[in-house]
């Protein structure tokens, strides 16, 4: 490091202010409109606002709002994953046929994290290996872990008869008789999924592969070896969804998770991820989720019908990206008229 | 001589934010002339021809065809005044065929549909001029480079423009293909046509040009018919008196006894073939050779990105050839890439994640937390360190050629590289950013650092480098040192691949430095 002491900065030279002080997050935006939402349905019908119906909302969100805090990181690094909902389904199938068999459920329950893992670990060998994208390689996994889990559910839901043990009442619990632990579990997941992003070697890199793959394999980043760990990672969190999702519901329908994967990536989306990678939050797809929860339970409570909430949180997303557009679109152009001041 | 210029520029100027382009550039060519427009890289010559082309537009000044003054806002306006510009970077579509890329845009038609006919026949006697015998329904893609290059000259030449800009044109043409082009060229200028030439390769425009433009930093500095002047006369108008306050004198060594060196023994693979050589710390190894002459792959091999296909090296740290890029930067050798915007930066990230890079992205020793704050003071050693103009939270997108590059050169000095691969850092950066990069490059060779320094540029390997290896066509063409090392037998050296007649060609032994 003695090599860059040697040369005395000269006098004068580089005046630089000591700036940064507060900033503000960048998720305001999805923050306000989740806020401003609540608050017109709650304007309307004022039984929304309360918060049994506030927290099981919430509850709701836990196993769909997990993916997409692994697909955050995908899309961090560029790539997407559409073998999501059936990487939660067959983990779920598996971990619920261990239980079947007799297994522990919390010895089963773990077996089917470390099962996502594997299906995940799938994905990522065939992708570095032939260095495909993984919307290409999880568009091929999407149907045969989907086919999988069919051939070992044989189309029926898996339902584990003995559910006296405490993996089931644990997740199912409500603390203070409101508060999901499951949506607990996924608050947890999302605080220690902020952190490994913005925090740690791992996410440094998965950021510096989605901002430039080539920069970064310049730079001597394992861009291979990262681009596994992210899609491994997605596995673990398929897998730990579903294994919650068995405990709180106490079964596995063989369809469930067939439409996961827009959902999931939706909200990513709205929160604030963009899809050319580089950068990612966390917090945005958990309030993005959120979102698309509130928007159709909003419809409940208007009494829409539910048939619409696709629809609606389709034209959520369209609003989401084109005002992130139109947001960069200033800023660049801010930027670019301050570079010529700064020249001129 | 009679009537105004074919065409003629008065003081044109265009900056690109700090960095001047064109100032006070003045061109007056005759009708049915081939003249040359010389320069080193940055003198401006580029611009000017893509001025003259309606892609750029100047700041100021005026340009006046046939004694009219006109504006060239566009591409389009350049075509309808009859100019017409063969790209130094090929602009043609490598999936469709060598016909729809003739006629982009001004596909003939025939009852409504594109008639492929017609197009052959309308082209197949040029075709066959170009000596381009190729088949016109392939795709670009299954063409070399040298054929691509004249399809893109075919294409231009279909327009037919009463002005032929040619920037590099042959850039990519081997002597054949080259000698085709110089008969081709004149045959047009039989016809009346005027032509621009720019090129670096000076034997070049002496064999085909009938007067030569001399650029330098923005300006015109000599405009003169070729029979009175000689190459050294224009290498000399080329470098000017810039070279003395340019580069820094070598700074004091504090290299111990012990040098630690790299030897590099018949390595081949990619374009190489049984190249050898030594470097040692404390000295600066320039590499020189023009653009697919190997120096990129050799680069490339040392730095793990590209396998090799035989011989052995050693590194000063006692290793072999690194197997990745990963490995090459655990073990201190660094690579600054000649794309800096495609291979060395992340453009939409700031100054101080740039700066991690290596030290937290590349290596999996030390904590695997990564700590804004140790970043912050990270960025800020390197930016006070190297000078470089931007906030630590700057994007790196917004900073200028010279601070980008300064930053690829800090991420990399973070970690005390042992082995510095340069590959033409000061490409596209401006003349004061130049003379800190070399700077920069001197400290790194004091410092015991082995240096690999490629250029494209012939005055800053003669100004810095203690000796210059060339590369031509894939093998060690010869090495120049002390006396033999000035412009003319490096010049000669990278285009022809031998030593000029009058120095005695010195023969590389392997290891003779060991």
């Amino acid at each position: 490091m003695s090599k860059t002491d040697l040369i005395p900065p000269l006098a004068g030279s580089a005046t630089r202010a000591a700036r940064r002080g507060f900033r503000i997050p960048e998720e305001i935006g999805v923050i306000i409109a989740l806020v401003g939402m609540m608050a017109i349905i709650g304007f309307a019908r004022p039984r929304f606002l309360n918060p049994i119906n506030l927290f099981s909302l919430l509850g709701n969100t836990t196993f769909l709002g997990m993916l997409a805090i692994g697909m955050v990181f995908l899309l961090a690094i560029r790539e997407i994953d559409l073998s999501v909902g059936w990487m939660f389904n067959f983990s779920a199938v598996f971990a619920a046929l261990l239980m079947v068999a007799g297994i522990d459920p919390w010895l089963s329950a773990f077996a089917g994290v470390l099962f996502g893992a594997g299906l995940g670990l799938i994905n990522g060998l065939i992708a570095v290996t032939l260095r495909l994208p993984a919307i290409i390689v999880t568009l091929g996994t999407y149907s045969m872990f989907q086919g999988l889990s069919l051939v070992v559910n044989k189309g029926r839901a898996i339902v584990p008869a003995d559910q006296s043990s405490s993996f089931f009442s644990m997740i199912s619990d409500k603390l203070f008789g409101i508060v999901p632990v499951a949506a607990l579990v996924f608050i947890a997941l999302a605080l220690a999924m902020h952190v490994v992003l913005h925090r740690t070697r791992f996410g440094y890199r998965v950021q510096a592969v989605g901002s430039n793959p080539e920069a970064a394999a310049h730079a001597g980043i394992p861009t291979a070896w990262v681009r596994l760990q992210t899609l491994v990672l997605m596995g673990a969190i398929c897998g730990l969804s579903g294994v919650m999702y068995v405990g709180f519901r106490g079964a596995i329908d063989p369809n469930e998770g067939s439409d996961f994967v827009l959902v999931v990536i939706a909200a990513v989306i709205i929160g604030g991820t963009p899809l050319s990678g580089g950068h990612g939050t966390i917090i945005g797809a958990v309030i993005g989720m959120m979102i698309i929860q509130v928007i159709s339970s909003g419809l409940i409570f208007f009494g829409i019908d539910a048939t619409w909430s696709t629809f609606v949180t389709g034209a959520v997303t369209v609003m989401a990206v084109s005002l992130d557009r139109l947001i960069k679109f200033q800023r660049t152009r801010r930027i670019e008229l301050g570079k010529e001041n700064f020249h001129a | 001589m009679s009537g105004p210029p074919m065409i003629s520029v008065r003081n044109l100027a265009k900056r690109y934010g700090g960095v001047i382009a064109l100032q006070d550039m003045s061109l007056h060519v005759e009708r049915a002339t081939i003249h040359a427009v010389v320069g080193e890289n940055g003198a401006g010559k580029s611009t000017l021809m893509k001025v003259l082309a309606g892609v750029v537009r100047p700041d100021s000044g005026a340009i006046e065809l046939d004694g009219h003054a006109v504006t060239i806002d566009s591409p389009n306006a350049a075509r309808q005044h009859g100019i017409g510009m063969v790209y130094q970077e090929l602009s043609l579509f490598p999936e469709r065929s060598v016909l729809a890329n003739l006629f982009v845009n001004r596909e003939p038609v025939r009852s409504g549909l594109i008639s492929k006919r017609e197009m052959e026949a309308r082209s197949s006697d040029l075709l066959r001029q170009l000596g381009l015998h190729v088949d016109v329904h392939a795709p670009v893609s299954r063409l070399s480079i040298g054929e691509r290059q004249l399809v893109e000259l075919a294409r231009v030449l279909l327009e037919h423009p009463r002005l032929l800009i040619l920037d590099e044109p042959n850039s990519a043409l081997n002597q054949r293909e080259t000698e085709r082009l110089f008969t081709v060229l004149e045959g047009l200028r039989a016809k009346g046509i005027t032509m621009l030439y720019v090129s670096h390769r000076l034997e070049e425009v002496f064999a085909i040009s009938d007067r030569v433009t001399i650029t330098r930093n923005g300006r015109d500095v000599l405009t003169k018919d070729r029979s009175e002047l000689t190459i050294p006369q224009v290498i000399e108008g080329m470098i000017g008196q810039q070279r003395e306050a340019l580069f820094p004198p070598p700074l004091p060594s504090t290299v111990g006894a012990t040098r630690p060196q790299m030897t590099v023994k018949g390595l081949a693979g990619g374009r190489l073939a049984d190249v050898s050589f030594t470097a040692r710390s404390g000295e600066i190894v320039g590499l020189a050779g023009l653009e697919g002459s190997g120096v990129a792959d050799l680069l490339d091999m040392l730095f793990g990105m590209r396998r090799a296909r035989g011989g052995e090296v050693q590194f000063p740290d006692g290793s072999s050839l690194p197997k990745s890029a990963t490995e090459a930067a655990r073990r201190n050798v660094c690579l600054v890439p000649a794309d800096r915007r495609r291979n060395g930066l992340m453009l939409d990230k700031s100054i101080l994640f740039n700066i991690s890079n290596v030290v937290v992205g590349a290596r999996d020793w030390g904590t695997p937390w990564y700590s804004p704050k140790t970043a912050l003071d990270r960025s800020n050693r390197q930016i006070d360190a190297l000078r470089i103009k931007g906030l630590p939270h700057a994007l790196a997108n917004s900073l200028s050629g010279g601070n980008q590059q300064k930053v690829v050169i800090g991420k990399w000095l973070e970690i005390g590289p042992q082995v510095f691969l340069l590959d033409d850092p000061t490409r596209g950066v401006d003349i004061g950013a130049k003379r800190e990069i070399y700077a920069l490059i001197r400290e790194m060779s004091a410092n015991g650092g082995i240096v690999l320094f490629s250029s494209t540029e012939l005055p800053e390997l003669i100004g810095l480098c203690d000796r210059i290896l060339v590369l031509y066509q894939g093998r060690l063409a010869g090495e120049v040192t002390g006396a033999e090392m000035n412009s003319h037998t490096v010049l000669h050296l990278t285009n022809t691949g031998e030593m000029p007649g009058a120095n005695r060609s010195k023969p590389v032994r392997q290891g003779d430095m060991a």
